[in-house]
């Protein structure tokens, strides 16, 4: 057995040693969130492209941000949200994409694209969407109902959670009023303000990374969260549920751009593509729990993955969900808001 | 001559840190308040030109709130430290050498876990179905929907427990070069036990005292990671705004007016304390007079 092994790993280390001896092979520098990509799709584009995949990860929009205006160069393809997105397309740091490279573009859900910021892919492509939505414990919570009002209930009092953000959050108490979350209107902002006030004298805190395992250790009762967070969350407690309020919710895209100064422009175009093959598309999304919104795709996926509410939003939630946008200057509105809503008692 | 060749190694030893300090602290915070006097961009840089628009907006009437939360929770924390740091210190200089090497390790032994382990360990003591939890109910102490954890009172005791050790080991430090005899002559002379500990016990240790106030308060200014793992929806502090206002805001200006604030919040008790210092030694000491 062990002498088995032993001959694999020289005979490994034997092809290793020869495809470095050989002709230099295209290096595609990817910058992308942890685990955003299932593994063997990336071995397949090396293999079908002769190329190797080099990957590097960033935990917020911010850092990475901030990485780029510090001066970092070499990646050909980065996955931020869509307000980073544009905030870095209006900055002059991103390259034009060149459809002719990316037939694949055709299957993206067209339905999707009406919703966001770059509805004609100038300058980037959807990659993978995420809910904001609210999850909870089956065995501790009774009663539930799909709506942004569970998190009002007295019961849980200092059991639940709500995102540290100031756009999810004021976000949810919109949608819970019915007004856009991208909202520019001060009244109807005081209006949600007041909301989110009312909630707050229910939570335990406002909470964006520890609401996860406070969730699945029965810290945490219910929790307004992001739906790839709740999937992660079910894998390690089955008692964990999502739920898609009835009043709509955010949705957000993590999309692919390639930088002004990427080395492999081509390369990175054949990998939006690879990464929009409807086959793949399907595959990427039954790993990593988030959904790439390839139309032609979700027919190749497990009925389970396309029953799941986190996944997939039933039309009539879907039509009345938002992208969050980046308001420039009127951002502010929202900071005032959030501050006082802080500082509430 | 003597005098200058002594002035010239003084400066040469000092050479380095003070060129370190320079360039990591007094530059950078220099840096720090010019930021605050310039326009923000709305793509998180900083804009040409200077505008006193930001500092103007630090009478934005929810800062008070959460300035006197710093400061309160900061000068309670020292104040336990340094009231739990005094009979510490006291045993560790009065038992026998082998104890005090035991006490001492026990003290420092924390510190080979990460900070934020510790932290995240207060999580799970204080968990709402935890051990510590149910057994307080048990007693009768707690009712069973009261919570121990995401208050002031979490952050307090969190901040407590980081910080006892930095005020333990400077008021051992001077506790153990006090002279002891002192207290049998004050009480030989009539001094109640009362009077032994506040005039001849406290400010024989004062040093120790002023510079455990020193390392607990001007880091518990600054908390940040401790109120946002276990504080709750009120428990932010400066710290706190200064980060939201950088990572969330983007907008670098305003944290540096808040960062600014919080530098001068520990310059002038700083200060103030040296100034006071400074006086004293100029008067006769008082403490040999009595003995």
């Amino acid at each position: 057995m062990s002498k088995k092994l032993t001959s694999v790993l020289l005979l490994s280390i034997a092809v290793l040693g020869l495809l470095g001896a050989g002709e230099k092979k295209p290096v595609l520098h990817v910058y992308t969130w942890a685990d955003y990509i299932k593994p063997e799709l990336v071995k397949r584009f090396e293999k079908q492209e002769k190329c190797k995949v080099v990957i590097d990860t960033f935990d917020s929009n911010e850092t990475m941000y901030a990485k780029f205006k510090a001066g970092a160069r070499g990646y050909d393809i980065i996955t931020p949200s869509s307000y980073m997105a544009k905030v870095m397309f209006e900055q002059g740091m991103l390259q034009d994409l060149r459809h002719e490279f990316v037939p694949n573009l055709s299957h993206v859900d067209a339905e999707f694209l009406t919703l966001t910021m770059d509805k004609e892919m100038k300058y980037s492509v959807p990659y993978m969407l995420t809910n904001t939505g609210v999850a909870y414990l089956k065995s501790r919570v009774s009663n539930v109902e799909p709506t942004w009002a569970m998190l009002e209930r007295a019961d849980l009092k200092g059991r639940m959670t709500m995102l540290n953000d100031m756009r999810e959050t004021l976000g949810a108490a919109l949608k819970f009023l019915g007004y856009s979350l991208n909202t520019r209107n001060e009244e109807e902002l005081a209006k949600a303000r007041d909301v989110v006030i009312r909630w707050k004298k229910n939570l335990a805190k406002f909470e964006n990374e520890q609401y996860k395992s406070g969730l699945a250790s029965g810290e945490f009762l219910l929790v307004h969260g992001y739906s790839g967070d709740i999937l992660q969350a079910q894998d390690e407690n089955d008692d964990v549920a999502f739920i898609a309020p009835k009043e709509g919710l955010s949705m957000a895209s993590d999309d692919l751009v390639i930088p002004k100064d990427a080395k492999n422009s081509e390369l990175a175009h054949r990998f939006i593509n690879f990464l929009h093959d409807p086959k793949v598309a399907a595959e990427n999304t039954e790993f990593i729990n988030y959904l790439c919104p390839n139309k032609t795709s979700y027919q190749y996926m497990s009925e389970e993955i396309r029953k799941n509410p986190a996944v997939f939003l039933d039309p009539e939630t879907k039509a009345k969900s938002e992208v969050i946008e980046d308001l420039g200057p009127d951002n502010a509105k929202y900071s005032k808001v959030w501050d006082e809503i802080k500082a509430a008692q | 001559m003597a005098f200058r060749k002594s002035k010239i190694v003084e400066c040469a030893v000092t050479a380095p840190s003070f060129f370190w300090l320079t360039l990591l602290f007094v530059i950078p915070t220099i840096i720090v308040f010019a930021i605050a006097f310039k326009p923000a961009d709305p793509y998180g840089g900083v804009g040409g030109g200077w505008t006193l628009h930001t500092i103007l907006t630090l009478s934005n009437p929810n800062y008070p709130a959460i300035i006197w939360r710093t400061i309160w929770i900061s000068i309670i924390t020292t104040l336990f430290c340094v009231v739990l740091g005094i009979p510490t210190g006291y045993c560790l200089a009065r038992v026998s050498a082998r104890w005090r090497h035991i006490l001492l390790v026990l003290i420092v032994v924390p510190f080979w876990t990460s900070f934020l382990v510790r932290v995240f360990a207060w999580k799970v003591l204080l968990h709402p179905d935890g051990f510590l939890k149910r057994m307080l109910v048990a007693l009768d102490v707690l009712r069973p929907d009261s919570l121990l954890l995401y208050n002031d009172n979490a952050v307090l005791l969190v901040m407590v427990y980081t910080y006892l050790p930095f005020a333990i080991l400077p008021i051992y430090a001077a506790t153990e070069k006090f002279d002891f005899h002192l207290i049998e002559a004050a009480r030989d002379l009539g001094a109640t036990r009362f009077q032994t500990l506040f005039k001849v016990f406290l400010p024989g240790i004062q040093r120790g005292l002023i510079t455990a106030f020193l390392v607990v308060f001007i880091p518990a200014l600054g908390s940040y990671v401790i109120p946002d793992i276990v504080g709750g929806l009120s428990s932010e502090m400066i710290g706190n705004k200064i980060a939201q206002r950088t990572f969330v805001d983007r907008h670098l200006p305003h944290a540096s007016a808040l960062s600014a604030l919080l530098t001068l919040a520990v310059l002038v008790p700083l200060i103030a304390i040296f100034g006071m210092q400074k006086r004293k030694s100029k008067e006769p000491p008082t403490l040999i007079e009595t003995a």
